[in-house]
Order: structure tokens, then C-alpha cells, then sequence
């Protein structure tokens, strides 16, 4: 973890317009379970509704999407990166550095705002804002991770996360229950519903997969994505852009 | 010992090979990387700084491999060619952090100097984003020197600075060379290399076509023959007084085959029905033919140099 | 005068021919255009690489639709397996993520390298440039969805449906592929240009569509289930329920949403969709006005 490089990063990922799509999600998150609060009044299953299907399977993920490969895929695509790769730097620092800077972001603009809406909309009812708020920062952790190695791997880094994001994990998963296994969402819920507790299933929060399987599955892919992300980095290739 | 090695390297992108079997070794003093656009210099470059692995052969730096090896860049300083930076931060601010990112005992000190020695502390607190493409340039080359390497890489640096601005670099590449560091600096332009450089590489399609010093490689350049083509209203005529005269070698009368002119797919133009003539002396052919044709009342055409692009000067260099 | 000495200078012929065949106006350029950014839109006329992901998403659109067929052929049914008419809003992901794909490939290259006044130096005005990018970005999310509807119905045809069953519903659901087409290009494009960056213009774009969507069926859903009256209205918030209400109101068809109630409810859906595009178009109009001016 190198401070300057995170300077940077942070330097860059905080432009002028990103920033304002950064809050511009949570916002509207907030927003929306302010209305519902005063709509419909306290319900716990329209929030496990909203914090499930609305939080964390769309804001998370886009936050994290924005995050994650906004912390480098701009300097690879014109390439400034070359000032951080022309020094005495281990690559794997530097995708660290990105990482936590990432993972700040999303943590400040998409689990703390999860955890507000959930208090927002249910109080502190069932532990369902608290259950939410760490699954959404568990998630965010995980999408970072990933997409730091996609924004490496290709140019359209944002776009195969969407359809990741987007067509794997909502629509295949709805469909072919098997894909579900393989979905950050699932892993960062089972913890979820760890931490709700005993009342998870009657309030509809419900994984498909078990903790241990979460938990171990959500680590390997940080720390896999982060090896991957950092050995990749090395070969990088700075060619023209385009 | 500062001294980089490239041994029989080459470099391919799938079918397209961008360096073709280059042997060279680059030391201490300025060395000037020559080639027309897209022979290869850029890619050479990016290997030798470490970026590129070699797709055969190897670059060593003082015999360590360059490649995959983060600790050579304490002394090795890159420009490189792209324009993009951090735009968000000051220039101050920028090459602060690249010389707190070499783990300096004192940044602040040396991007103070290296400021100084490109003359942009006046600018330093503007931000990146508000630069001209010279500012530009100059934070690029304090980047590179924040750390006192030992050798140099600039990747086409006189691209987009005005007279005053390339002459300082010069100076300052000039003043870097004698203290014995390595300097390689690519460029497309003969004159700039001339300048400074008492050492040229010159690549030409992925190849390496000449090395040596510049003088000598000039005096081979001028001393070859220089080729024209003539379209007169009397080719033949023409001929026989071009070579009474003492300024050509060889004159060759090609006939019209009645297809009419023509340019060969290489830009080669031996289709064309015309008088196509080898002048040793230059500057005399030269001023001698306009008389020559108007003393035998020969109207020219057309008067063309067949080989006058650099390409051309480099492939002849090649083919030699 | 003494003979003028050979100056040192030669102006060499090497073949430079002056054009004088036809020189074709502002139609043909705008034409052009239009032409080459649908295509560009499908990654034809573009490297490889431009290619995968508009062929991944046409894929993945005309899957089930092919799926469909082949069930219906399979079983022998009377009637087709799938609706025409709830297809795209079933779908609306992987249009979504197509129109976040491509708008910024339609118009942030052109930004990010500088090429307006290039552009404007020939004579295409700003009307003309917009035109035929906001025509050929509705025509690309045009044949994304008339894809998968036109494989249903010809599927149809071939495993010996009627084809009065299939013909109403095939153009109703044109109808509003056509009508979504024109609200997605519009609204994609705006967004894309607001930033020359490709990854941030993506994720803008979908960020802006996926928050509408969410947003209309959460406060729809709730709305309904508090029995509101005016739950129906929520459909305005987002394209595809925007597009689905006039579908089902004005031409006619079937749909899983609420439909507007009578004839103002319906002119209101309509009113809205017309006004997105109108806005969307001067929003494009505005936004190159200032860049053709710097």
C-alpha cells in the first residue's frame, strides 16, 4: 500500500463528473426509501424488497463498478500509468493502493448509504439495516476487487461488468438457479442473513449459499482478483489507445 | 558501467513484426535513435525501458534483464511519448510525488531542482490540466530527472516545443551526456539528431540500418548517387548532352511501352517512359541541366528526384 | 534581363489531381453519417475488438425469442410460447446495457479526439450531425429489438401458425420498439455527451436508466399495493414501462403492467414520450452548439 499512489488515485477517481454520478446513486437510494417510508409506512418486507433488490443487487454493484474500475482503468486507457509503472513500485502495491482507495469510496457512497436507507425505511427493526449495511460493504470490497482486474484485463472493463452484473447475476440467476452460486450478491447476502439472524428466512432474506461457502468464496475472489490484478499489471502492455 | 544491450532482439504483434532482429548497444554519452514513422523506435524504446518483453532475445541493462524488474527504474528515467498525465494536480505537486514514489531521501528537494533545471518553477502551481503541450513536455522531463538516473529514455521529445524550448533541452542533454549518463532520445527529424547526438542508431522498418557516428554515416548518405527522372520533348537528345556532361553517371533511356506512365505498387516509379539519369555531382547536374536543355532547344517536362525521402535515403543505407 | 539563374527550389509533379466529379451536398453527407454510425453501432466497419459486444448482446436478445420457437415447435402448441408484446420489457437488461454500450461508441470518440470541427469544416451543419447520429443510434436499438420479434414471427410462419394470429401483436409490439427506440437513443445520446470519456459514459448511461427503472418499480409496486390510484402514473418514470403503456393503451395490446386509464390517460403516456424526444433532441442540439462553437 503506497500513500502516494493512493493520493493519485484518489486525485483521479474524484473528477469533476465522476463524483457526481458517485453521489448522485446513493442519493436517489435514499430519496426513493424516503418516499416509500412515507408512502407506505414501516414494513419490513418492502424494505428487504428495496435493500435487497434495489440496493444491493443495482447501487452496489454500479458504485462498485464505478469505483473499481474508475481507480484505473482511465490512466491504462491514456496512459499515465506509465508514471506509476516507470518506478521502484512492486505492481501488487499498486493495485493495493487502487484497491483501498476503491474500497474507501464505495464503503463511504454505498454501504453507509445502504445502511441509512435500511434505517430510513425500518428503524433498527430486525437488525435489517445493520444485516444490509455489511453485506453492501462486504459486496462493494468484492466488486472492487474484481473490476480493478477487469479494468487490467480489457478496455471495455465497464461493460463486461455490467453484463456480469446485470445479466449474470439478476437475469441468468433468475432462470438457471445453479448461476447463483457464482454471484457476489449471493455470497455478500449470506452474510446478510448471518448477521440478521434467526429471522432471516421469514423475512424473505434468504442465500443461495450457505455462510462458510460465502465467506470462503467472497475471500477467494479479493484476494485471487488482487494477485491476478497486480502479476497482469506487470505485463501490461502501453500501447496506443484505441 | 551504463551501458544497454539489446542482443538480437525482435518484437511481434501477431503478424506484424515492429523490431526485426536489432543488435545494439547504447552507452554512456547521447545517442540518437533515427527512423521514418512506424520503423519501430518506440517499441525499441519501450523494451529497453522495461515495458515490453521481447518476443526474441534479450534487453539487458548492465547485464541485468530490464524486464519485469521494478528496481532497475532508480536508474532509469523514461519520457515518454503520450501526452497524458495526472491532470488533476499541479506540476509541483505531480513531480513531488514521482520523486516520493522513488522512495527519495529528500523529494522535495530534488523536484525542486529538477524544476529548476527545466525552468518551470514559475508554472509549478498551476494545474496539469491548464498546461500547453511545451509545459507539458518540460513536467514529463522533470519527472525523469527527479531521481538522478543514469540513463535516460525520452521517447520523441522535441515533438510540439518551439525553438527555444528544444534548444534548452538540447542543452540540458548535452550537459547530461558529458557527465557520462546514458541519453537515448528517438526522433523522425535528421537535423534534430545531428545536433547533439554523437552517436545514431537508425532503424528503418523494425531493422537496424546504420549505427556509428553521425559524420560518418552522413558523408555515406551524400556520397551515393542521386537518381532523377526527365520527361523531355526529346528524351534522346537530352540523354546524349546529359551524359557529356560531367555531373552524371549513368543515364537510361526508358521507352514508352505504350501503357503510358505509371507508379509501381512501392512508389517506384520504373514504368514511367522517361530519362532516368544517376548524377554523382548534385548541385552541378543540377545547374547544368536547365542549359543543356535550353541549348539544344529541349523543352523539359517534368524534372523529379527519384529517392529523396528519408524512407528511401534509409533503405538505400539497408540494401548496401 | 540577364538569364534567370536555376533556382534552387522545384516543384515536383507527383500525380496531385485536382477532384472534379460531383460534389454531393448536405443530404448525402448526413446520409453517410447516419449509415456509418448504425453500423459503427454494431461494430461493422470497426476493429474486432468493437465487434464482441454488440454480438454478445444480439445473441443473448435472440436467444429466447429462438428458444421460444423451437418449445412451440416442439410441443405442437396452437398458440406461440412467448408474448410479442412483453418481450422487450422482459429484456429490458440487455437492451439497456447495448444503448449504454454503444451510445458512447457513437459519439464519444468523435469528442474525446477532437474531430468536430473537422466535421463542421465540410458542409454538414449541427442539425445535420445530430439528425443522423440520433437516427442511427434509435435505428440500432430498432433492429436490437425487431430482431427477436421478427424471429418469433417467422418462426411462427414455419411451424404453421396462422398468421392473422401473429400479425396484430407483431405490429403492436413494433410499434413500441419503434417508439422505445427513439426515447432510448435520445436519452443515451444526451448522456454520453456529456463526458468524452467511454468507461464513465457507459456507466453513466446505465446508472441514469437502471435508477429509473428501479425507481418506477418500487414506487409503482407500493403504490399498488397501498391501492393509490394513481399507481399507473409510476409507469411514466422509466422507458420501457413508458413505452409498454402506450402500447397497451393505444395500439391495443396485452401487457403485465397497469395500463392508462381511457384517453387521457393515453394521451399523457404519449404526451410525455414525444416530449422526452423533443427534449433529447434539443438537449443534443445545445450540447453541440457549444462544442462546434470552441
Amino acid at each position: 500500500m503506497n500513500a502516494v499512489v493512493a493520493q493519485l488515485t484518489a486525485r483521479s477517481l474524484l473528477g469533476r463528473r465522476r463524483v457526481l454520478l458517485l453521489l448522485l446513486l446513493p442519493a436517489v437510494l435514499l430519496l426513493l426509501c424516503g418516499a416509500v417510508r412515507l408512502l407506505a409506512g414501516q414494513d419490513t418486507s418492502v424494505t428487504v424488497g428495496l435493500l435487497g433488490g434495489f440496493a444491493l443487487a443495482t447501487i452496489v454493484p454500479l458504485l462498485g463498478l464505478i469505483a473499481g474500475a474508475g481507480s484505473i482503468g482511465p490512466e491504462i486507457d491514456d496512459g499515465a500509468i506509465v508514471y506509476l509503472m516507470s518506478k521502484p513500485l512492486s505492481r501488487h502495491s499498486i493495485v493495493r493502493s487502487k484497491l483501498v482507495v476503491a474500497v474507501a469510496v464505495v464503503t463511504l457512497v454505498a454501504a453507509v448509504p445502504t445502511l441509512i436507507a435500511g434505517l430510513l425505511l425500518s428503524g433498527t427493526a430486525e437488525g435489517l439495516a445493520v444485516g444490509y449495511g455489511i453485506g453492501a460493504a462486504v459486496a462493494g470490497v468484492a466488486y472492487c476487487a474484481l473490476f480493478i482486474l477487469l479494468a487490467i484485463l480489457t478496455r471495455n472493463a465497464v461493460v463486461v461488468g455490467l453484463i456480469y452484473v446485470l445479466i449474470w447475476e439478476s437475469l441468468v440467476g433468475n432462470f438457471v438457479p445453479g448461476a447463483q452460486v457464482l454471484s457476489i450478491q449471493q455470497w455478500a447476502l449470506a452474510i446478510t442473513e448471518k448477521v440478521i439472524g434467526s429471522s432471516a428466512p421469514t423475512l424473505g432474506v434468504t442465500s443461495a449459499v450457505s455462510l462458510g461457502a460465502g465467506i470462503v468464496l467472497l475471500t477467494v475472489l479479493v484476494v485471487g482478483c488482487t494477485w491476478f490484478a497486480g502479476s497482469r499489471l506487470r505485463r501490461l502492455r502501453l500501447t496506443g489507445s484505441e | 558501467m551504463t551501458t544497454m544491450i539489446l542482443d538480437k532482439v525482435s518484437r511481434w504483434f501477431g503478424n506484424v513484426v515492429a523490431v526485426n532482429d536489432v543488435t545494439m548497444s547504447v552507452g554512456p554519452g547521447v545517442t540518437g535513435l533515427l527512423g521514418p514513422n512506424g520503423a519501430g523506435k518506440s517499441t525499441v524504446i519501450n523494451m529497453m525501458a522495461g515495458f515490453l518483453a521481447p518476443s526474441a532475445g534479450a534487453v539487458t541493462f548492465d547485464g541485468e534483464p530490464v524486464w519485469r524488474n521494478e528496481e532497475i527504474y532508480r536508474r532509469i528515467g523514461l519520457v515518454p511519448e503520450r501526452e497524458a498525465m495526472y491532470d488533476t494536480v499541479t506540476g509541483w505537486q505531480f513531480v513531488l510525488a514521482n520523486a516520493k514514489l522513488h522512495r527519495l531521501s529528500d523529494p522535495a528537494a530534488a523536484a525542486r531542482k529538477a524544476l529548476e533545471t527545466v525552468e518551470m518553477t514559475e508554472s509549478q502551481d498551476r494545474d496539469i490540466a491548464d498546461f500547453s503541450k511545451g509545459m507539458k513536455q518540460r513536467i514529463k522531463i522533470a519527472t525523469a530527472l527527479v531521481h538522478d538516473p543514469q540513463v535516460l529514455l525520452l521517447d520523441e521529445p522535441f515533438n510540439g516545443m518551439d525553438p527555444r524550448q528544444r534548444i534548452q533541452l538540447m542543452g540540458l542533454l548535452h550537459t547530461m551526456g558529458d557527465e557520462g549518463r546514458t541519453i537515448l532520445f528517438s526522433s523522425h527529424i535528421l537535423e534534430e539528431v545531428e545536433q547533439i547526438a554523437g552517436n545514431i542508431q537508425v532503424m528503418v522498418a523494425g531493422r537496424h540500418a546504420a549505427s556509428g557516428d553521425f559524420r560518418d554515416i552522413r558523408r555515406l548518405m551524400t556520397e551515393r548517387p542521386h537518381q532523377y527522372w526527365i520527361r523531355s520533348d526529346n528524351d534522346r537528345a537530352l540523354a546524349s548532352a546529359i551524359i557529356g556532361d560531367q555531373s552524371a553517371s549513368a543515364v537510361e533511356l526508358v521507352m514508352d511501352n505504350g501503357t503510358g506512365s505509371g507508379y509501381s505498387a512501392t512508389g517506384a516509379r520504373d514504368t514511367r517512359a522517361a530519362l532516368h539519369v544517376e548524377a554523382t555531382d548534385v548541385s552541378r547536374f543540377v545547374r547544368a541541366l536547365p542549359q543543356l536543355a535550353a541549348r539544344h532547344g529541349i523543352r523539359l517536362y517534368e524534372v523529379s528526384p527519384a529517392d529523396e525521402s528519408l524512407e528511401s535515403v534509409f533503405s538505400y543505407l539497408v540494401t548496401r | 534581363m540577364s538569364t534567370p539563374t536555376p533556382s534552387a527550389g522545384v516543384i515536383h509533379d507527383i500525380g496531385y489531381r485536382h477532384y472534379s466529379g460531383e460534389r454531393r451536398g448536405r443530404r448525402y453527407i448526413r446520409r453517410s453519417l447516419y449509415a456509418d454510425s448504425l453500423r459503427g453501432a454494431y461494430g461493422l466497419g470497426r476493429s474486432a475488438r468493437n465487434k464482441i459486444t454488440p454480438a454478445i448482446l444480439f445473441a443473448v436478445m435472440c436467444l429466447p425469442a429462438a428458444v421460444m420457437v423451437a418449445i412451440t415447435a416442439a410441443t405442437n402448441g396452437s398458440e406461440l410460447v412467448g408474448e410479442y408484446t412483453s418481450y422487450v420489457l422482459n429484456l429490458q437488461m440487455v437492451v439497456l446495457i447495448y444503448v449504454a454500450a454503444q451510445a458512447p461508441a457513437l459519439v464519444s470518440r468523435d469528442l474525446r479526439f477532437g474531430v468536430m470541427s473537422l466535421y463542421f469544416s465540410r458542409p454538414l451543419e449541427r442539425v445535420d450531425y445530430v439528425v443522423a447520429k440520433y437516427l442511427a443510434m434509435a435505428s440500432a436499438v430498432f433492429v436490437l429489438t425487431m430482431a427477436p420479434l421478427t424471429i418469433m414471427f417467422v418462426g411462427a410462419l414455419i411451424v404453421g401458425l396462422p398468421i392473422s394470429d401473429q400479425v396484430p401483436d407483431y405490429l403492436r409490439a413494433a410499434g413500441g420498439a419503434g417508439l422505445l427506440s427513439l426515447i432510448l437513443g435520445g436519452i443515451a445520446l444526451v448522456i454520453a455527451g456529456i463526458t468524452p470519456r467511454r468507461g464513465l459514459a457507459v456507466a453513466a448511461i446505465i446508472a441514469v436508466l437502471l435508477v429509473l427503472s428501479g425507481v418506477q418499480a418500487v414506487l409503482q409496486g407500493i403504490a399498488q399495493a397501498e391501492g393509490y390510484d394513481g399507481a399507473v402514473y409510476f409507469s411514466l418514470l422509466s422507458p420501457f414501462t413508458l413505452v409498454q403503456g402506450i402500447q397497451s393503451s393505444l395500439l391495443g395490446g396485452s401487457s403485465p403492467l397497469p395500463e392508462p386509464p381511457g384517453v387521457t390517460g393515453a394521451l399523457a403516456f404519449l404526451g410525455v414520450a414525444v416530449l422526452l424526444i423533443a427534449v433529447s433532441f434539443a438537449a443534443l442540439q445545445w450540447r453541440y452548439r457549444r462544442v462546434a462553437a470552441k
